[in-house]
This record gives structure tokens, C-alpha cells and sequence, in this order.
């Protein structure tokens, strides 16, 4: 009951010397010192770190920190076929950035997107490993269509690619699946072509997982309570900095697993712990601690890896008395 | 102000030469001194300055040898700030974010002594650069402050003080940049309010450097920035937001980027000339300074030194052609 995860990405690179080896070796593949092995060798060896410090700090359920992404959109749009990758751009409302993909012919993924990946980490972890993936909404909605010129039917192809995925990573032991799909709250105008888009990802998923459809950079006002009837088996939000997410939630009983983003990863300010165990009170009241798992509410790359550190091992910490102080009574 | 028009100008850094870096890098890590790193600072500034001259650019920049971000620079020297570890901005950049832990304060001036000094090596003018009280608030870790505006409002103060030494200082052109700006429509307001604190009663040209956000929610509101200049990166976007000019007319002078920065590829003279002929149909040619997409920083030295040199010559022959056309007397 009531368990600890992380989302999405982690700092790949901290303030030690040894925390710097990715960056080390970018810049010196950029002088083509070292070839791109050695950088994809790199990558497995951070990749490790991060599982290790994610386990360390006591999450119960990682993902491998999506340290090969230079960013959400296009690690994925730029292995399918179809896309091209352009100027950058914004992500959000964030100081981070990404390539806009266009797509100019049929897109198409022969081969898997993330299927070494995964394996990779799962092998390696001693705790459980999400399959992370962007939502096909918010890869559609950031990325530019000049070959579908039908916004619907271009992300209903990204949903059957995604969902082709799903059933990839099923087959290699993949039994949770994280999707940030997020642009839904920047177009909340366009739920229902969510809704088809999301209907459509969710034919393509095996019985027996569990999928997480996670939310942020924005509230819920105007989504939920309908978006329970989407087929997913939990619904991921932000309640460290988006207040506004306590009343929705409040406002209607929820009917689906929560995955509660609350501490805030785009601010190094700590948590306390009162903080927090008022909170998990809180949510508690919402849903049963079985139904219930907290995170942060964003990937942790936006904090230096230290405090990024701290504040899940704050987190871990917070959970593991509550579950003890609520055991007891 | 005596410049052509279509003034060429650039929008602030520049990369530091292998030197600067490595003596950067030996500094963090105490083999040598910060006087040594100062002198060799001043050298990569000259070296700009007469490039910069050399290839005929009509207001010059610093090329920020100095600074190593445009924000963390003002946070460490301001008092209110500490900086944070390392957090990643595109690839693999990456820059210290800083944190504000107390009351915000100038403890003294913070660009006045290197414009002073950029201004002595040259007669043409030198901007003044600094970065806007919201890209601060927006770009830092809030530890202190109950909300973002009351940040950001503090910020304005100071950068403000340092705006008003700036003029004092000889500065005919002060460059606040705000690239955080177009990133939540909902707090343009915020940023303008900011932007009018700062630029209160100064008398020289004000400009503001904005780039890579969603435009068409902040276009026209932009306009109401309390200066007289935007400087908007349009290369990177190829060129589609003068579609939305067209629209709305853009009542400020424009600084046009029409080089990417972010491109190893170097822009010929014919693709750059066709911008600016491009940016001519829906700006008067009074209106426009030509310059690159963003601060240069990103390239190498001599990528940067050939997308400088390109837009030069670039506009020199647009120059021609419109004073030939009659479109605009006096001198090229």
C-alpha cells in the first residue's frame, strides 16, 4: 500500500566529478575524441547510476531516467519514419527545449522505440521498472503535420504506433506503462479528440497492466472528472504546484488508482515533512492507500541532481513512517 | 544616433575563444588567479570589439567574455541569490540556476565597469546588456518570495538601478532581454509591468530580446513592453511569424535574427538578403536592425565570425537596392 515513484527523467548529470561523465563524454565525442560506442556505452553506465540512486533514496517503482532523451518528443518522433526534427522550441512553460518534428511522409516504426531500453534497465534494477512513454496527444500537438493534414487522423497514427509499443514492451516483460501526455492541459478544447486518440491506444493493450496517464504543467479544471472514463488504470497529476487540483479532486469521488505528484520538482525549496504527511492525510481521504501512490510532480531534470536527491529520499522517508504510524494503528 | 539604416548589430554574447574557456575552467579549479582570468577576458573582448569593427557592424556588443548565463551572471552578484547545482537546458548544455534565498539587493553595479571599458576600444556605440527582472524570476528557484510577481517586482528595482548607470555611463542603447516572456501569456502583464519599472525615465534607446516561444499568444500584447525595440528571432522559425505582422501591424523598430544560432550551417548572402527583403514588405526600413536569431555563444568562433560577416555583407547590398530605389536617402 501507498508506494513511492518516480516520472519521467532524472538529472543526468550532477556536481561531482563522477556525476559529469556524460557530459564529458558529449564534449568529447563533439571532438572526436571518443566514437559514438563509447557514448552508447556511457549512457548504459549513467543509466545504472541513476537506478542505483533512485533505489537508494527508497522508490519502490523507477523508471530508468530516460537518460538517452534529450527530450520528450524527440527521442520517440525521431526513431519513427515520417518525421523530421527542426528548429527548437519551447517545452512548455519550462527553460528546456526540443526539436519540433514534422511529419512529411507516412509515419511508420519498423523497428522498437524502446524495447532495448527498457530491458536494459530492467535487468539491472531491484525494484520494479515503469515503461515511460509520451503520449501520442502531446507528440502530435507539439510537432508540426505537413502529411496527414488532419490533426486527428495524424495522432490517431501516433496512438496505433505508441500502442504497437505497448505490446512490444508487454512481450519483454514490461507491466507498467507511464504516459506523460500533458498538452491535453494546454488544449483542454480538445478532449474529445483525446478521448478517440487515447480509445484507440487502449485497443492495443494486453490484459494485465497497468497504465498510468499523467498530467501536468497545468490543472485538471474542466478534464476531470470525466477523464476517468478513459480506458487507464491510473490517473497522474500535480499536487505540489497546481492548488487547484486539491478541489477538482475533492470535487468528485475518484474511480480510478492515483498517482499523486507531490513534491514540487521544478523548485529546490524542501519539502517538509509535515508538509507532506498532511498531504498523504489528505489524500487518503480521497482515495485507499492501496489505490495510492505518490511521486514528484514533474521528471526530477529540472533540479540539480543533488537536491533532486534530497527530495525523493524526503519523500521515501515521509511514506515509509506513514505506512508504519498507520500499521501500528 | 548616427547609424545607417538597417543597422547591423548582434543580440550580446559571443563564444569565448579556447583560451577563455580553458583559463575558465582552471580557475574553478584554483590554478590560477581571477586576475589572470580578467586580463585574458579584456583580450577575447578587444579581439570582438575590433572584429566587430573590422567587418563593418554599426552597434557593437561586449560579446559577454564575462558572464557565463545571462541570468546566473546577475544572480551571483547580486545579494538575495545563491546558485544552485548544474540543470540542463538543451543537449548537453547545461547551466547553474540560481536560487533566491533572501531579500534582493544590488550590493553595486554590475556591467557598468565592462561597458566602460568596450566602450573606451571603439567610437561606435556599445549596447548596454542586461537581462529583464522576469527571465530572472522565471529562470531562478524561488526559496523567498511569496509569489512570482513579488519577485519579479523586486527584481525590477534592481535592474532598474543598473539601468539608470548604464546612461550614465555613456549607453545610447540598453538591451533588457526577456526571452522567459513568451512562455506564459497569462503573466505578459507581469512583464510589462516589470519592463515599465526598469525602463522609467531613461532616456536612451530601450530594446528587449524575446525568443523561442509560442508568439501568436503573446502578439499584439508584446507591444504594450515599455521599449522601443523587439528583437525577435525569425530565422529559426523560418521566418513565419511575419504572417502574423501582417495581421497586426508592429508598431515598435524590430530587430530581425536572420541567422540561425543554433546551426553549424552558414546562411548564404542571398538567403540572408532574401530575409531582409522578406522582413522589408511588412516593416519599414526605418524599423529594422539586422542581427542573429540569438546570442552567438552556442557556435564556434569562427562559425560565429562568418554568420556575423554574412549578415554584414547581406545587408550592405539591401542597403544599395533601397537607396538606389530611392526608398531611403542618406549615407550607407
Amino acid at each position: 500500500m501507498l508506494t513511492v515513484s518516480t516520472v519521467s527523467h532524472y538529472p543526468k548529470i550532477g556536481d561531482s566529478l563522477e556525476e559529469q561523465l556524460l557530459r564529458r563524454t558529449y564534449a568529447q565525442f563533439d571532438r572526436k575524441e571518443v566514437d559514438l560506442a563509447h557514448v552508447e556505452r556511457t549512457k548504459d553506465e549513467v543509466t545504472r547510476q541513476v537506478i542505483q540512486e533512485q533505489i537508494d533514496a527508497g522508490v519502490e517503482l523507477i523508471t530508468d531516467g530516460q537518460i538517452r532523451w534529450n527530450d520528450a518528443i524527440t527521442y520517440i518522433a525521431g526513431k519513427m519514419k515520417g518525421f523530421e526534427l527542426t528548429g527548437l522550441l519551447r517545452y512548455f512553460d519550462t527553460n528546456t527545449f526540443y526539436r519540433q518534428p514534422i511529419c512529411k511522409a507516412e509515419l511508420t516504426s519498423p523497428e522498437s522505440l524502446l524495447v532495448k531500453d527498457f530491458q536494459f534497465a530492467n535487468a539491472i534494477s531491484s525494484v520494479p521498472v515503469k515503461a515511460v512513454l509520451t503520449g501520442p496527444f502531446t507528440i502530435a500537438r507539439l510537432s508540426q503535420d505537413k502529411h496527414y493534414k488532419d490533426f486527428e487522423v495524424f495522432a490517431l497514427k501516433l496512438a496505433a504506433i505508441l500502442g504497437e509499443e505497448v505490446k512490444r514492451l508487454a512481450q519483454v516483460g514490461a507491466t507498467v506503462f507511464h504516459f506523460d501526455d500533458p498538452a491535453l492541459l494546454w488544449f483542454k478544447k480538445e478532449k474529445a479528440v483525446f478521448k478517440k486518440i487515447w480509445t484507440k491506444l487502449a485497443s492495443y493493450f494486453p490484459e494485465n497492466i497497468e497504465t498510468i496517464l499523467f498530467l501536468n504543467f497545468g490543472d485538471l479544471k474542466g478534464i476531470y472528472p470525466e477523464i476517468q472514463d478513459l480506458p487507464f488504470t491510473t490517473l497522474g497529476l500535480d499536487l505540489a504546484t497546481e492548488t487547484e487540483n486539491w478541489e477538482v479532486l475533492e470535487s468528485t469521488p475518484c474511480t480510478k488508482k492515483l498517482l499523486a505528484g507531490i513534491v514540487d520538482a521544478r523548485n529546490t525549496k524542501m519539502e517538509t515533512e509535515e508538509e507532506l504527511q498532511g498531504k498523504l492525510e489528505k489524500l487518503l481521504a480521497i482515495v485507499s492507500p492501496e489505490n495510492l501512490s505518490v511521486s514528484p510532480s514533474h521528471g526530477l531534470e529540472f533540479l540539480p541532481r543533488a537536491s533532486a536527491k534530497k527530495k525523493l529520499a524526503n519523500l521515501a522517508k515521509v511514506v515509509r513512517e506513514f505506512r508504519e504510524a498507520k500499521v501500528k494503528t | 544616433m548616427n547609424v545607417p539604416i538597417l543597422p547591423t548589430t548582434s543580440v550580446g554574447s559571443f563564444p569565448k575563444p579556447d583560451y577563455l574557456k580553458k583559463a575558465r575552467l582552471q580557475l574553478s579549479r584554483g590554478e590560477i588567479k581571477e586576475k589572470k582570468l580578467r586580463e585574458l577576458e579584456e583580450r577575447a573582448t578587444k579581439d570582438w570589439i575590433h572584429f566587430q569593427e573590422e567587418i563593418g557592424i554599426d552597434i557593437l556588443v561586449d560579446g559577454e567574455m564575462y558572464r557565463g548565463d545571462m541570468v546566473t551572471y546577475f544572480a551571483e552578484t547580486l545579494k538575495g541569490f545563491e546558485i544552485s547545482g548544474l540543470v540542463r537546458s538543451y543537449g548537453n548544455r547545461y547551466y547553474r540556476k540560481p536560487v533566491v534565498v533572501d531579500e534582493v539587493k544590488r550590493a553595486k553595479p554590475m556591467t557598468i565597469e565592462w561597458f566602460q571599458f568596450a566602450q573606451r576600444l571603439t567610437k561606435k556605440p556599445v549596447k548596454g546588456m542586461l537581462t529583464g527582472p522576469y527571465t530572472i524570476m522565471d529562470w531562478s528557484f524561488n526559496e523567498y518570495y511569496g509569489s512570482r510577481r513579488d519577485l519579479t517586482l523586486a527584481l525590477a528595482g534592481v535592474i532598474h538601478e543598473e539601468a539608470v548607470d548604464l546612461e550614465k555611463a555613456g549607453a545610447q542603447y540598453i538591451q533588457i532581454d526577456e526571452p522567459a516572456v513568451s512562455v506564459r501569456p497569462e503573466e505578459l502583464p507581469l512583464a510589462v509591468e516589470a519592463m515599465g519599472v526598469v525602463t522609467k525615465g531613461l532616456k536612451a534607446k530601450t530594446l528587449t530580446h524575446i525568443c523561442y516561444g509560442d508568439f501568436e499568444k503573446i502578439y499584439p500584447g508584446m507591444l504594450d513592453i515599455p521599449v522601443d525595440q523587439i528583437d525577435l528571432e525569425l530565422s529559426n522559425s523560418s521566418f513565419n511569424l511575419l504572417e502574423l505582422f501582417k495581421k497586426h501591424p508592429f508598431t515598435k523598430e524590430i530587430g530581425l535574427g536572420v541567422v540561425d544560432v543554433h546551426s553549424h550551417v552558414l546562411e548564404t548572402k542571398a538567403q540572408v538578403v532574401d530575409r531582409i527583403e522578406k522582413a522589408l514588405e511588412v516593416f519599414r526600413p526605418e524599423q529594422i536592425y539586422v542581427d542573429p536569431d540569438c546570442g552567438l555563444k552556442t557556435r564556434e568562433v569562427q562559425e560565429a565570425k562568418d554568420k556575423l560577416r554574412v549578415i554584414v555583407e547581406a545587408t550592405k547590398e539591401v542597403r544599395k537596392g533601397l537607396v538606389s530605389a530611392g526608398s531611403v536617402g542618406g549615407k550607407l
